[in-house]
């Protein structure tokens, strides 16, 4: 009775808060006083349910709503979050958290560690349908339950009292921390999920917040809705903005011509606009966490010959690449793991890794190996098959590289062909290993290298190549074992193992993804992170012009 | 009367009936599947997912549950949007395309009479060709395109209208512009032969010869016999504003079901293009029985009970 | 009485010959059915002019091919992107390689480094193609749309007409509702639905016009066979015991030719529509091929920096609907003179 009341409540509270916005909105620029930042985004909200969601809108928007153990700031840093005190055990299997004891949900409820209790089984319980419940892999349990074989339950997660959270694990997990920060791992208020029943999380009023803003105006379906602050926040007197609101533009150009107008103040941009744009004040572009490689399938011997790799990959002029296939709005890759991820004694990881010779362009070495490699496994030509998906880009990149390798070593000594397929036929043909060559995409979830450098261990399933280095499978496992704890140390195992995949040229880094952004230069301190939720506004201000 | 009706409904009721089958054995042909995250999920966690969406079952037997549902108002549950049930996606969208979509008409319609009458009155004079000019125009100029230039010119570099969003009377003047014209120019020039079919005919010369004004004659007799067939061209534009709007709402940032369905067919939302689907047959079905049943109420010269054509 | 009325032989006098029949005479040479519509067409100037310019487009995009065709579409000159308009001898700013950049009009292709002797009369794209090259192969696209969407209405749409209307009876009935069926869902959608399911390319819109863009004239066509088929000519025939194709083929279709003719033309300015719409939603025609949709979508997202990247598709294709609409009206008055006013 209680509760209903109370959502009653906060339903008034939110609906007269969609009144004050609507209000806020239009006379945002007289009002100087008042903090309102208005964002363009391309894409609805498909859910606000931390167990369900599966892109970015979601997850930036539950970033800025609720908030978990963690907040990651600044090139993804750890910052206290629901949890004020961490002690981890030496085998590094134990984690304790002792949780704040002012931490409040919307509706008036403490978060406690119940609520982190409940929000995990709940994601786990194969009966959520979460997507992301994959990265509990690790946490006690996780994986049997997910497959059926335990209950939610029994899940490695205890709560001791209502401020204290005990995490056990199975194996190390060197970057638990920054997993913290992903909304998967949020608490959720258990008598509202079960109060909102299948409308959980499907509009704003079906939802409780304990983040710095509470979402408002959103009924599900529109394409406006905004973020207000969250009076009831723990860390309140940091947070600067009154409201942030969103805008669904879906052509880019109604989008720049909003900004344009001033009705917005950051935008993404198409390619074309990007090029355009490149170089005036506000550009921003804000590289994403993921990379796009071809996998050579080692089964074949042509492939297991170490020069071809490295011909092959000499052969493709990344920065022609990413001008003609994706219109310039990406960057050529430098290695595997993407640039701007994680950064040690601020050395980028992507420097720090950096083999040059693995993807340079350069026809002449590249004709040179090319042919060695022929002599080596003693054939006079090659014939391969370049798998690709069957979207614009998919036929455009297949055909970039169809042309680029035939140019570069004759089609006397090469037969490239081309095989563009809808995106789940290239991933079922993938992981059998039903194909030459194939150009796969990946992104992290997490700002650790671990994220891409799993994939390409020889037991892995992504690891169709079948690509297989000893020292590189050691590497990685020291990485999470005896040097897990040692940042150094792990650090440096990782930069090695990055290295020797890309000087036996285990997998050819084609490009990395990027979004081009016009932000206002008013728009002060937004925090972006490349892997993993994009998106911190808890401490942006708007000052100056 | 009510036997024709009773059957025309009957006639209805099979056409969506088959349009639902068809639609829905289209779905299961294609390709993709629902889920986002389909890389970094194990088999496992999809064969639990395909059994919650109900999509492990046997086709026949989708398609029945699929049938059954639907009697209920039920289209399922959007793939797109987590828990959100297909039919509230529409209820909560249909009202800014409804809106638009009458406005339009209106706005095509009323315009359409207007330069119509006026260049039927002043035919063969340069008033009658600039109207005849400009709706072949409005007829060919594809309204995607002038939906760009008048959101970048009159929006953006005049400032008289709101660019985009959907927010008030204000906001919803660019689009019905940019949805309506090609009703417009389809409806001048169909008042403008109607009317001088009118102003040529026997009772006309009559009213002359009594003696009545010039404006007398136009509203009195013209106007009202020449609107007549009008009522016919009503089927044909709710098809072409359902398809507009496709557009015209993605360029203008407008909530409504025509942009649903272009990002649901991006995303492999199938109950979401199965349910606009419907509802775009449901709605288009209702609108031509209703302007045949007009037509028979205001021309009864012709006969409902006849041939069913 | 008789005395009064003496006639002799010799008032009787045979008149000359030559004045005979002058009344009667047509003093205009006989004409067919098609030579008059084609003397009503030649005086509509607008519907003249229009058959000109579909012509010529015609001619130009199709006789292109040897010069601009995938091969040609696929290459790339990136140091040539995005270079406005330049044509030989004009010297009008916008159309002589300059471009307003920050209110100066400066010379893209001396930015760019083009010879002097090169020109690029539609200016050139993102990747340097050559705009003019992509606009005709585009227009081919458009027309080749254009002329499948008439093929299926030449044969479905006036083949189920015929026999729907010629049947009549049950046959008729179940031919009716199938048509109502397929025209109560919006044809566009159909198309959607259709490129949802097969991949999206030429060959998935031809097929969905298939489907979808006859059923107008099948009812046009059902409707005059109806009222032909109760005409004495063709009662006749059936009585002397011809077969309904032959009947079909010598009686109903010339009688039906106005109305398939007419009909065509209202075809094909709604096919190159859908053409333009599907691509410019994005599930039309992909890359490498090109289409006048696909080129307007693009230049869409740059009308703000280089508007003629738009403005260039767009026109073509305007005046390519407007041709065909006013070569439809003219062709309507030519061969219905009783709706002519």
């Amino acid at each position: 009775m209680k509760l209903a009341k109370l959502a009653k409540a906060s339903a008034v509270v939110a609906i007269s808060a969609v009144f004050l916005t609507a209000c806020g909105s239009k006379s945002s620029n007289s009002s100087a006083d008042k903090q309102v930042l208005n964002w363009s985004i391309n894409a609805e909200l498909p859910t606000m349910d931390p167990s369900k969601a599966t892109d970015t809108v979601s997850f930036n928007q539950l970033n800025n709503s609720m908030e978990g153990l963690y907040r990651l700031g600044k090139n993804s840093k750890i910052l206290p979050g629901i949890a004020k005190k961490t002690e981890v055990s030496d085998d590094g299997l134990t984690y304790t958290f002792t949780l704040r004891e002012n931490a409040k949900w919307s509706n008036g409820d403490k978060v406690t560690a119940k609520d982190f209790v409940y929000s995990w089984q709940r994601t786990v319980d194969p009966a959520t349908g979460s997507q992301y419940a994959y990265l509990f892999d690790g946490i006690a349990n996780a994986n049997d339950i997910m497959e059926g074989k335990k209950q939610p339950s029994e899940l490695g997660i205890k709560a001791d009292g209502d401020y204290k959270l005990v995490v056990t694990l199975d194996k190390q997990i060197p970057y638990f921390k920054l997993l913290m920060g992903f909304p998967v791992f949020f608490p959720q208020n258990e008598s509202a999920v079960k109060e909102y029943g299948s409308k959980y999380g499907t509009a704003s009023k079906y939802m409780v917040y304990n983040g710095p803003f509470k979402l408002s105006g959103w009924t599900g379906s529109n394409l406006s809705w905004s973020l207000v602050k969250n009076s009831s926040y723990w860390d309140k007197k940091n947070v600067k903005l009154d409201t942030i609101n969103f805008k669904v533009n879906k052509q880019d150009s109604t989008a720049y011509n909003l900004y344009q107008s001033g009705k917005i103040d950051a935008t993404v941009l198409g390619a074309e606009q990007a090029r355009n744009l490149k170089g005036q004040t506000g550009y921003t572009n804000r590289e994403q966490a993921s990379t796009f490689y071809l996998q050579l399938n080692q089964t074949k011997s042509e492939f297991q010959n170490l020069k071809i790799r490295q011909a092959i990959s000499k052969a493709i002029d990344r920065s022609q690449f990413v001008k003609q296939v994706l219109a310039g709005a990406s960057t050529p890759a430098k290695g595997f793991v993407s640039s701007g991820l994680a950064t040690y004694n601020g050395t980028d990881f992507t420097t720090a890794s950096y083999v040059k010779s693995a993807v340079n362009y350069d026809t002449k070495e590249a004709k040179k190996l090319f042919e060695e490699g022929l002599k080596e496994i003693g054939k006079d030509s090659i014939e391969f098959t370049i798998l690709s998906d069957d979207t614009d880009k998919g036929k455009k990149s297949t055909e970039f590289l169809q042309s680029a390798l035939t140019e570069a070593f004759g089609s006397d000594k090469i037969k490239v062909s081309a095989s563009n397929v809808p995106f789940k036929t290239r991933l079922s043909r993938t992981t059998e290993g039903n194909f030459d060559v194939v150009l796969s995409g990946w992104g992290a979830d997490f700002a650790d290298p671990i994220s891409f450098l799993d994939l390409m261990t020889s037991d892995n399933s992504q690891n169709a190549g079948k690509w297989k280095n000893e020292e590189y499978d050691k590497l990685i496992e020291a990485s999470k074992t005896t040097d897990a704890n040692d940042e150094a140390k792990r650090w440096n195992d990782l930069v090695e193992a990055e290295k020797i995949l890309m000087n036996d040229q285990g997998i050819i880094p084609v490009y990395q993804a990027s979004e081009a952004w016009m932000v206002k230069p008013s728009v002060k301190n937004i925090i972006f992170n490349s892997a993993g939720v994009n998106y911190n506004f808890k401490e942006t201000y708007i000052s100056g012009n | 009367m009510k036997k024709y009706l009773l059957k025309r409904v009957f006639y209805m009721a099979l056409t969506l009936f088959l349009v639902a089958t068809i639609t829905f054995f289209l779905m299961k042909l294609m390709p993709g599947t629902p889920y986002s995250n389909q890389e970094k999920m194990s088999p496992e966690q999809i064969a639990i997912m395909n059994q919650q969406y109900g999509l492990d079952k046997p086709i026949w037997m989708q398609y029945l549950l699929y049938m059954g549902g639907m009697l209920h108002g039920d289209l399922g549950t959007s793939f797109q949007f987590s828990n959100q049930p297909v039919s509230y996606l529409i209820s909560s969208r249909i009202g800014a395309s409804a809106q638009l979509g009458i406005q339009a008409m209106i706005f095509g319609i009323f315009f359409g009479i207007i330069f119509g009458s006026i260049a039927a009155i002043n035919r063969n004079t340069w008033v009658d060709t600039s109207v005849t000019v400009l709706s072949i125009i409005g007829k060919s100029v594809p309204n995607f395109v002038l939906a760009v230039l008048l959101q970048y010119y009159i929006a953006l570099k005049l400032g008289w209208f709101p660019i985009a969003d959907w927010d008030g009377f204000a906001y919803t003047i660019l689009p019905t512009i940019a949805l309506g014209v090609g009703p417009l120019a389809e409806t001048s020039r169909f008042m403008r032969t109607g009317m001088v079919d009118v102003l040529n005919s026997d009772y006309i010369e009559l009213a002359k010869a009594k003696g009545l004004s010039k404006f007398q004659i136009v509203y009195h007799h013209a106007l009202r016999n020449s609107l007549i067939p009008l009522v016919t061209l009503i089927g044909p534009y709710t098809v072409a504003l359902m398809t507009g709007s496709m557009v015209i709402e993605n360029i203008f940032s407008i909530p409504g079901i025509g942009e649903q369905f272009v990002k649901s067919i991006l995303t492999n939302d199938y109950p979401t293009i199965m349910g606009v689907t419907m509802l775009y047959s449901a709605g288009l079905v209702a609108v031509i029985l209703l302007t045949d049943i007009i037509y028979g109420i205001i021309d009864p010269r012709i006969r409902l009970a006849g041939n069913g054509d | 009485m008789e005395e009064k009325m003496k006639l002799q032989p010799e008032d009787f006098q045979a008149l000359e010959v030559t004045t005979e029949l002058d009344a009667e005479k047509i003093a205009a040479p006989s004409l067919t059915f098609t030579q008059d519509a084609w003397r009503r067409l030649k005086k509509n100037k607008g519907a003249v002019i229009s058959l000109f310019i579909v012509l010529i487009m015609i001619v130009l995009s199709f006789g292109s091919t040897p010069f601009v065709n995938r091969d040609t579409l696929v290459k790339s000159q990136p140091q040539y992107a995005n270079l406005p308009s330049k044509i030989p001898g004009v010297n009008i700013n916008g159309l002589n390689g300059k471009a307003e950049v920050g209110g100066v009009w400066v010379d893209k292709y001396a930015q760019a480094g083009v010879p002097k002797d090169k020109y690029f009369i539609f200016g050139t794209d993102y990747l340097g193609r050559s705009l003019g090259q992509r606009i005709l192969y585009g227009t081919k696209i458009s027309l080749i749309v254009a002329l499948v969407a008439t093929f299926f209405d030449l044969t479905i749409g006036v083949t189920y007409g015929i026999v729907s209307g010629w049947k009549g009876g049950r046959t008729d009935n179940v031919m009716q509702r199938i048509i109502e069926v397929i025209s109560s869902v919006p044809s566009l959608v159909i198309v959607v639905l259709m490129l949802v399911v097969f991949k999206p390319g030429i060959g998935s819109i031809i097929l969905a016009i298939a489907i979808s863009s006859w059923t107008t004239m099948a009812r046009m066509i059902r409707a005059e066979t109806l009222q032909l088929k109760s005409q004495e000519y063709v009662l006749a025939a059936r009585t002397l015991g011809e077969s309904p194709t032959k009947i079909a083929w010598k009686h109903l279709v010339p009688n039906l030719s106005s109305i398939i003719i007419i009909q065509t033309m209202y075809t094909i300015p709604n096919a190159i529509f859908f053409e333009a719409f599907l691509s410019f939603i994005g599930i039309g025609i992909s890359a490498p091929e090109t289409s006048l949709g696909v080129l307007l979508n693009e230049g869409q997202k740059n009308f703000q920096f280089l508007p003629y990247q738009m403005w260039y598709p767009a026109i073509v294709l305007c005046v390519l609907m407007i041709s065909f609409n006013l070569l439809g009206d003219g062709l309507r008055d030519a061969f219905d003179p009783k709706t002519r006013r």
